[in-house]
């Protein structure tokens, strides 16, 4: 089964994973199915509830990736009522069996009727996406890092890598994808018919966590990973990366190329990858080419130990970083007088102009509310006559009329309200500003003195054809070929004495 | 997978200086690290990467070197040392305080006594890789003593870089070239400042990876790891991309090293796409260039031709492309005028007559390979240009100066449903400018809009995703439609390295400066037809939480309703 993963299809498959678009940051993973099999008493069928609306599976199922659905009149309410019988019945062991018989051999679930609001999106499944749905089990890696380590890690297509502890899944699902070169086949596995095939791409999960373990595993299969990624109880600290064979003897190597370490004392597994292990055992390590390390960190204390620990296991060009990640946010900011009721908007004046036109505004009006009063001396002691006071506004009222309103400098009315304001970014309001501490190490192949030796003679050293010393960014790739194939012709006679190392 | 030195291959030397080098390893050639000394480029092909070399001089003979392959232990002698004397790394006197301070330093540059003239004769004597050299620089500083064991540990290194005849090998990368391009002030803006960290995030994002092999395409019924790339950055991106589409190197895994001595016997189309291997009967044939139809990537360019000069130090010339590279049959290029309006485009617009096969036969040998040369061109470019039109792309990357917006408006329509969108921009404003075309605002501005429309003109529930036709208005409106990306995100990453010598951990003091760097993210969907009930009913207003949302589409970083949790 290809995994919807590496190789989606057009659409939503049914028993694959899809995940379901609320919104951003809010993505609820579902594997299509269209009958109910937890019996929840659903006329549609299997149903996701959201905030957003009801979605039966029936109007998810061989939708085009990235629809958007529109929510159905699902009846929540009165299945809880109709619900209570079964679950009764669930009790009691000896009628249960027929009912759920009844209930999935029901020919077709009532089709969805469509509501009037509410919707999501179904979209195919990404690392990523993945990564901002799972279940937590363990804190994750985010995006923000496992880019970050796949790329430093030189992980491509046809890699082999390790990753301990297993964790959620997500760094296991972003590795997958970085590795993925093709499906292993039935005849990939018997070594003998092409000698010549590339090698593929494969995830060696560890994790000493039983159930976490198995989770993984079971998520691997459901998402048509099996084969790509092997995951193993292990406590790698005591038993290493070694894989097990079917008889359960820790016996193959994985050959990895790449190594992340995700575990809370990366320095007691370092004793464990190194080319030649103390204990005589293969080296879980590819022999020929170089092996990247990445260890994952949050405190400085457990940095400084592995560290010390990768110098003494011969690692090279240590080093350690921090990664940096933010969020921004976009908005069109709203400042003047005009948006007064606004939500949102900053109800001041604009600019100078404006403030100086509102103060002008302000003063006139008190002018001539001010001169619309009666012109007696002390209207406020002055109670004997009620009248007055009543009739008092009219007239200035009326004089409103004449006396300049205020109107914004800079008019809005031709501009559409999504683009009015000013367009503005500032950082998310909450930040992650420490994950961890990533340190990267490379370990490069052995070498000795036989391959030396070997390479030696293979590539006569001393041998310097003059007119080719510096040459070569002019010139074209068939040219150089040209000649260095002249060039070997002339060094085969004398490699000999050429050779002093 | 890179595992050992291949010849006329280029690899990145780093000098003890701390620059880096990109050289091209050609057999039977001196190869030349300035002052720190020369070495034939023999004596490194099949050798190892990540390696460090010493030059040393044959004994007895100075016109001759070899090279030694510095073991662990030694580069990492001085900070194994430091650890094994004890977690204490400041010496401390009886009364607690450090023995050695920097109280006494003479801020002078005549505590060094060897001058100008006698270092340099010590380098033209020098044989030990220069290790001589420091040690008598270190003997003739008349103040050493004094100095406290971080200082001294200081003043040995920046001697060590100044004089170690030591260089290590690299493969050469994206990574690689990445942090050379961006070491280089000239040429960074060559690459828009993209840093190493920004690459892997886009590749993520973008979500590009190696979309399987042929037979994965039967069983889909389609071509699989389709990718639309607009790339101004010489043709790195590109390359970040074939990378982790498996198509940036060579087969390497087919000539291994007992292959090496025989390569060019091998006969060449072993070495080719996996297309050639799958079908054996199309072996003898060639494969054409831009032929595979999954697990490709397609450059839009600007120009009539692209710019991707930087895939020469990975094997592939542009304009004489290695038949056995991958990119020859999985790089597709087309320009935005074939696109846009293929029939103003010459080549894809007029076909060359077709000559019968007898008259063909009879035409001299260099008309017969102009004929065939254009032929073989027009079919390219019309089969490149008509599967572009159709669409269909699993991804879209975009590394450009050009105005987002103007790409996004006619690249974004290509894509398949719940393909992912990328645009890298070294700062913000670009991308500030399209995640507001983006935003809930405007799209709940543009579904109300097309509404009214379409009511006006009675399409009511005839319209379909081509309705740009139909309804210009709201084109000459909204050029991109906002309802076609799905929670457009922006978002920036800073990798900060530290010193991790032993007691002495602490962030870099310095760095680069420069473009920040930002990548625009977001998700292509199908709007339904019709429109969400709703929308613009003003009698709801009042209940803002979930029929308000429901208006537009969720999850726009824009809308102050929506809620953000990270």
């Amino acid at each position: 089964m290809p995994s919807p993963f590496l190789t989606p299809s057009s659409q939503a498959e049914l028993d694959q994973l899809a995940l379901l678009h609320l919104r951003r940051d809010d993505t609820i993973p579902a594997i299509v199915r269209l009958h109910d099999d937890e019996n929840l008493g659903y006329k549609e069928g299997n149903v996701t509830n959201t905030r957003f609306g009801s979605f039966p599976h029936s109007t998810l199922l061989e939708q085009p990736w990235g629809s958007q659905i529109k929510a159905s009149k699902v009846d929540t309410g009165s299945r809880g009522r109709s619900t209570r019988q079964p679950k009764k019945r669930k009790a009691n062991e000896l009628d249960s069996p027929a009912d759920e018989d009844a209930d999935s051999s029901k020919p077709t679930p009532k089709k969805a009727v469509a509501a009037s609001s509410g919707f999501l999106h179904i979209l195919c499944p990404t690392p990523e996406l993945w990564t901002a749905s799972l279940p937590h089990r363990t804190q994750v890696v985010y995006t923000p890092d496992y880019s970050y380590v796949l790329h430093r890690l030189g992980v491509r297509p046809g890699s082999t890598i390790i990753e301990a502890g297993s964790g959620s899944g997500s760094f296991t699902h972003a590795s997958v994808r970085a590795v993925f070169n093709g499906y292993p086949t039935a005849t990939a596995t018997d070594p003998s018919p092409k000698p010549h095939r590339r090698r593929l791409g494969k995830v060696c999960s560890f994790e000493f966590h039983a159930q976490r373990a198995a989770k993984v595993h079971d998520e691997v299969n459901e998402h048509g990973l099996d084969g790509l990624v092997q995951v193993t109880h292990r406590d790698v600290y005591q038993d290493g990366f070694l894989l097990n064979d079917s008889t359960g003897t820790l016996s193959t190597s994985p050959k990895a190329n790449a190594i992340f370490l995700d575990l809370p004392a990366p320095w007691l597994a370092l004793k464990h990858l190194v080319r030649n292990p103390s204990s005589g055992a293969e080296s879980p390590l590819d022999p020929s080419t170089s092996a990247h390390i990445c260890t994952f960190s949050p405190c400085m204390e457990q940095v400084q130990r592995t560290i010390s620990a990768l110098r003494q296991h011969s690692w090279l060009h240590i080093s350690m970083v921090e990664i940096q990640h933010r969020r921004i946010e976009v908005k069109r900011e709203k400042t003047g007088l005009e948006y007064e009721g606004l939500r949102g908007a900053n109800v001041v004046p604009r600019n100078v102009q404006d403030a100086i036109q509102k103060m002008r505004v302000v003063e006139e009006r008190s002018v001539r509310f001010r001169e619309s009063l009666p012109q007696d001396d002390a209207p406020q002691s002055d109670n004997e006559n009620p009248t007055t006071t009543t009739i008092k506004p009219r007239p200035a009222e009326l004089d409103l009329a004449d006396i300049p309103t205020f109107t914004p400098s800079i008019s809005n009315e031709h501009i559409p309200s999504y683009a009015q304001g000013r367009l503005v970014h500032r950082s998310e309001s909450d930040l992650k500003t420490h994950t961890s501490y990533l340190v990267f190490a490379v370990l490069p192949r052995d070498w000795s003195e036989e391959d030396e030796r070997r390479c030696a003679e293979k590539w006569p050293s001393q041998n310097v054809a003059e007119s080719l010393v510096q040459q070569g960014k002019g010139k074209s790739k068939k040219q150089l070929k040209r000649e260095a194939k002249e060039a070997e012709v002339g060094t085969e006679t004398g490699h000999i004495k050429g050779d002093d190392l | 997978m890179h595992s050992s030195i291949r010849p006329n291959q280029f690899v990145v030397l780093r000098l003890p200086s701390e620059t880096t080098r990109l050289v091209n390893i050609v057999p039977n050639t001196l190869i030349n690290c300035g002052k720190f000394g020369s070495f034939p480029a023999n004596q490194i092909i099949g050798r190892p990467f990540y390696v460090t070399y010493e030059i040393l001089e044959t004994p007895g003979d100075t016109q001759s070197t070899y090279l030694r392959i510095v073991p662990a232990p030694e580069l990492h002698a001085e900070s194994l040392i430091e650890e094994g004397e004890g977690d204490d790394d400041i010496e401390v006197n009886g009364e607690g305080l450090p023995m050695r301070t920097n109280r006494e330093t003479i801020d002078d540059a005549s505590t060094q006594t060897l001058t100008l003239e006698e270092i340099e004769a010590l380098k033209r004597e020098s044989t030990g890789a220069g290790r001589d050299i420091i040690a008598k620089i270190l003997e003739s500083h008349t103040a050493i003593d004094q100095k406290t064991a971080f200082s001294l540990a200081k003043y040995t290194l920046r001697k060590q870089k100044k004089y170690m005849k030591r260089f290590t090998v690299f493969p050469m990368d994206v990574s690689g070239l990445t942090n050379y391009m961006l070491e280089i002030r000239d040429s960074s803006a060559k690459s828009m400042e993209l840093r190493d960290e920004l690459m892997g995030l886009i590749g993520c994002w973008g979500n590009v990876h190696h979309g399987g092999d042929t037979s994965i395409q039967d069983v889909l019924s389609k071509p699989n790891g389709r990718y639309l790339v607009v790339d101004e950055t010489g043709g790195l991106v590109l390359a970040a991309m074939a990378e982790r589409m498996g198509l940036l190197y060579p087969d390497e895994e087919l000539e291994d090293e007992e292959n090496q001595t025989s390569e060019q016997q091998l006969p060449a189309d072993e070495l080719k796409t996996e297309e050639a291997s799958e079908q054996p009967s199309q072996r003898t044939q060639r494969p054409a260039q831009m032929a595979a139809s999954g697990n490709t990537i397609t450059l839009i360019h600007a120009n009539k031709q692209a710019n991707i000069s930087l895939l020469k130090y990975f094997g592939f010339d542009q304009n004489s492309p290695d038949e056995s590279h991958p990119l020859y049959t999985h790089l597709k290029t087309l320009s935005w005028l074939q696109l846009l309006d293929p029939e103003s485009d010459p080549i894809y617009a007029q076909e060359p007559p077709t000559i019968p096969e007898s008259e063909l036969r009879e035409l001299k040998s260099n008309k017969r390979g102009a004929y065939h040369r254009k032929r073989n061109r027009w079919t390219r470019v019309q089969s490149v240009v008509n599967e572009v039109r159709a669409g269909g792309y699993d991804g879209l990357v975009i590394a450009s100066l050009m105005d987002p917006d103007s790409v996004l408006q006619h690249a974004v329509p290509l894509l398949a449903g719940s393909a992912p969108v990328v645009v890298y921009s070294p700062t913000i404003e670009p991308l500030t400018e399209i995640a507001d075309l983006y935003s809930t605002a405007r799209k709940t501005a543009y579904i109300n809009r097309k509404r009214d429309l379409e009511e006006a003109k009675q399409l009511v529930n005839q319209t379909t995703d081509g309705d740009s036709e139909l309804l210009p208005e709201l084109v000459a409106e909204f050029p991109n439609n906002p309802t076609l990306l799905l929670a457009p995100t922006l978002e920036t990453l800073r990798v900060r390295p530290w010193q991790v010598l032993p007691g002495r951990t602490h962030p870099m003091m310095s760095g680069r400066g420069g473009a920040e760097g930002y990548i625009f993210h977001a998700i292509r969907v199908i709007p339904t037809t019709g429109f969400i009930q709703a929308a613009g009913n003003p009698s709801r207003k009042k209940r803002k939480v979930a029929p308000a949302q429901s208006t537009a589409t969720p999850g726009s970083s824009t809308s102050v309703d929506v809620e953000m949790k990270s």
